[in-house]
């Protein structure tokens, strides 16, 4: 459109004077922070080193010491169905954590807006944000199973034949079930997150949009959206994050083997030959590298784009 | 160039009556101010001229054209809002330039249009910044320019400068109307501040609870309000019941006063008399006095710098005089003061 982007530090940074003036205060705060950082560092970075040690054959506590090597990695990697692994763990996390999104966004600027049954809206949208995953899981067996309710009903109106007939939703590795889950349980909380990014903007500059000539669409993809990124980056970050680890659902719902990462990471731990956790570890530490560089790349991306609009 | 008529309009939210037939024309070219209390609809009147807001009765035309069923994008109309509204994740230039990009207007016009409208509000030096990088004037003034590049065919802004330090406003108020005059825009600006809207307005509308109480150039509203909710709202200092005994005599606190003849107003009618504070010369001697002199005595004395305010006291009645403060006259000494019978205005019950 018109001139290049300016360098992010061409304009002049309008904190700069305060935090030159602020350095006495941020001493004072760094050393308030020292005692939770402190805790933080001990409680997640020592068990995160652990983890790390045992991956690679640190666990002389179950007379296994071959620490370092890379036995446990190379046989996690070199397995095809580890590879098929990882994807269908990303596949998970990715298209559920989109179509949260998805939903989120409109739920969010409806909430900006007055409409009859307001009220009660308020509060069914945020139910399944107070009724465990597990609750949640158990929902979905009931409705979307073979024998489930929905399969029922589908034959009961004469769909299908036999409830039987009903397509598989649970137990593939398309993961309908999972994903279901974790839309279901995830919408509520990136509506809320969004929502609050959504109060705290000025809502007059769609409007000066629409009088500028804008069309709906290009209001909400030039001038909303940008303003609500915040709160879908940090919103759809976190549910991502949980998504990558977590097990229940994929264990439950899931197709089997094999599996996603952390219900191979679950099935070491749980065999009888305790020496597999240091291949579990492996494969909690392989999950841990992936989800983070994800994660990592998503956030620089984020600031880059932040620092293009100059907010930081 | 656009000329603006409102017909019958009236807006209700819910129960409540924001606007109550709204009959009003501005003239093309013309600049109009709508003055106001908070909350008596300015905001609710420019919304419904731009499309943001439906009428819930009554027809908007520009141009002779109803344009009550067109959408906000296709009215052409032009909104700078109370709080600038600027896109904060834009620089200066691509918010002035929103706008034409919408419009998918090519890359060479842009630029033009761009470089002129820098020209216009002065922010060549601040092109790059973002809007959380501007002062609360130069913000106010992207907005503007904004607004003017998409070549509105009227130009509403809603309390622009209500955000602003004294000093700035008075420099915004001499950009916006230069804008004005050079563009021969049909602008409507609204305020709350009587001042403002004296020193912007071809011709002012005094909109009270949602209604016109009267629609006049500046001098005359000034001079002839046509109620006493518009005399107070512009700051009548001086108003005193009384009675028309005569086609151009009022008796009042003060004795029988001459004024000109008053055809609004019947014989015997009880009337207010309105007396501007700077419309009352204050003599020495009662000799100097031209028209008809009362005998007052000066209570109080506040020196406003240019002007300096004394309150009088007549008999029983206190009355407000201003003059240039060139002289000083002492509290407590006693003066005449003089009132010409074209100054005095008379509203009738
Ligand atoms: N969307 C709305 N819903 C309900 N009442 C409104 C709405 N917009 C404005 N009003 C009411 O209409 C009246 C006029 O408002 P407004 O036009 O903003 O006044 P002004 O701009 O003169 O201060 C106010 O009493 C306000 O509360
Ligand atoms: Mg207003």
């Amino acid at each position: 459109m018109s001139s290049p982007i300016p360098p992010p530090n061409s304009a002049p940074r309008l904190f700069q004077p305060a935090q030159a003036a602020g350095r006495r205060p941020a001493l004072g705060l760094a050393l308030t922070l020292t005692p939770i950082a402190f805790v933080l560092v001990l409680l997640f970075g020592g068990a995160m080193l652990l983890a790390v040690l045992q991956s690679l054959g640190f666990a002389p506590w179950f007379g296994v010491n071959t620490f370092p090597s890379l036995t446990y990695f190379k046989a996690l990697w070199a397995s095809q169905f580890f590879w098929i692994s990882v994807g269908l763990t990303l596949y998970y996390a990715t298209a559920s954590t989109m179509i949260a999104l998805v939903l989120a966004i409109p739920l969010a600027l409806a909430l900006t807006k007055a409409f009859p049954g307001r009220g009660l809206y308020d509060y069914i949208y945020k139910l399944p944000l107070m009724i465990p995953y597990l609750v949640g899981i158990a929902l979905a067996v009931l409705m979307l199973g073979n024998g489930g309710i929905l399969s029922r009903l589908a034959a009961y109106v004469g769909l299908i034949d036999d409830p039987g007939q009903f397509p598989a939703i649970l137990k593939t590795h398309y993961g309908w079930g999972i994903i279901t889950v974790y839309v279901w349980k995830q919408t509520p909380f990136m509506t809320l997150a969004i929502y609050a990014v959504l109060l705290g903007v000025d809502r007059n500059t769609e409007e000066a949009a629409a009088v500028l000539g804008a069309s709906p669409r290009a209001i909400f993809f030039r001038v909303t959206l940008p303003q609500i990124l915040p709160g879908i980056v940090s919103s759809s970050l976190i549910c991502f994050a949980f998504n990558m680890g977590a097990f229940e659902a994929p264990l439950i719902l899931g197709g089997g083997f094999p599996d996603t990462l952390p219900v191979i990471a679950w099935r070491y731990f749980n065999d009888a030959d305790y020496t597999l956790q240091l291949q579990g570890m492996a494969a909690v530490v392989s999950m841990g590298i992936i989800s983070g560089v994800l994660l990592f790349a998503y956030l620089a991306a984020y600031r880059r784009y932040e620092m293009m609009i100059g907010r930081v | 160039m656009t000329k603006v008529h409102l017909s019958g309009v009236r807006k209700s939210f819910g129960s409540f009556t924001a606007i109550e037939h709204l009959e009003l024309t501005i003239e093309s070219g013309e600049f109009v101010v709508l003055l106001g209390p908070s909350g008596c609809g300015k905001t609710t009147m420019l919304r419904m001229i731009a499309g943001l807001e439906e009428p819930s009765a009554g027809s908007i035309l520009l141009d002779g054209a109803d344009v009550s069923n067109t959408p906000v994008q296709e009215r052409n109309v032009g909104m700078v809002f109370q709080r600038a509204a600027l896109f904060p994740h834009m620089t200066v230039e691509k918010n002035i330039l929103f706008g034409l990009s919408v419009r998918g207007r090519p890359r060479g016009e842009m630029r033009e249009k761009l470089e002129e409208m820098l020209e216009i509000v002065q922010l060549h030096d601040f092109r790059h910044r973002f809007p959380a990088q501007l002062s609360g004037g130069q913000m106010q003034r992207v907005a503007i320019a904004r607004t003017l590049i998409t070549e509105p065919s009227v130009l509403m802004m809603d309390e622009p400068l209500a955000g602003l330090d004294t000093k700035l406003r008075a420099t915004m108020r001499r950009f916006i109307r230069d804008v004005q005059k050079r563009l021969r825009l049909t602008t409507i600006f609204v305020t709350h501040d009587q001042a403002e809207a004296m020193e912007l307005a071809d011709r002012i509308a005094v909109i009270f609870d949602g209604r016109l109480a009267q629609y006049a150039p500046p001098d005359l509203l000034y001079k002839r309000p046509s109620c006493m909710a518009v005399a107070d709202f512009m700051g009548v200092s001086n108003i005193f019941p009384g009675t028309l005994v005569a086609k151009n005599r009022v008796e009042s606190a003060f004795g029988q006063l001459r004024v000109d003849e008053q055809p609004r107003c019947p014989l015997g009618a009880t009337v207010s008399l309105m007396l501007r504070a700077e419309a009352i010369d204050l003599h020495e001697h009662k000799e100097d006095t031209r028209f008809q002199a009362i005998e007052g005595r000066i209570v109080e004395r506040d020196f406003l710098g240019a002007s300096v305010v004394y309150t009088l006291e007549c008999g029983a009645t206190r009355i407000a005089v201003s003059e240039p403060s060139r002289r000083l006259l002492d509290v407590g000494r006693t003066v005449w003061l003089d009132i010409a019978p074209e100054s005095v205005w008379l509203l009738s019950h």
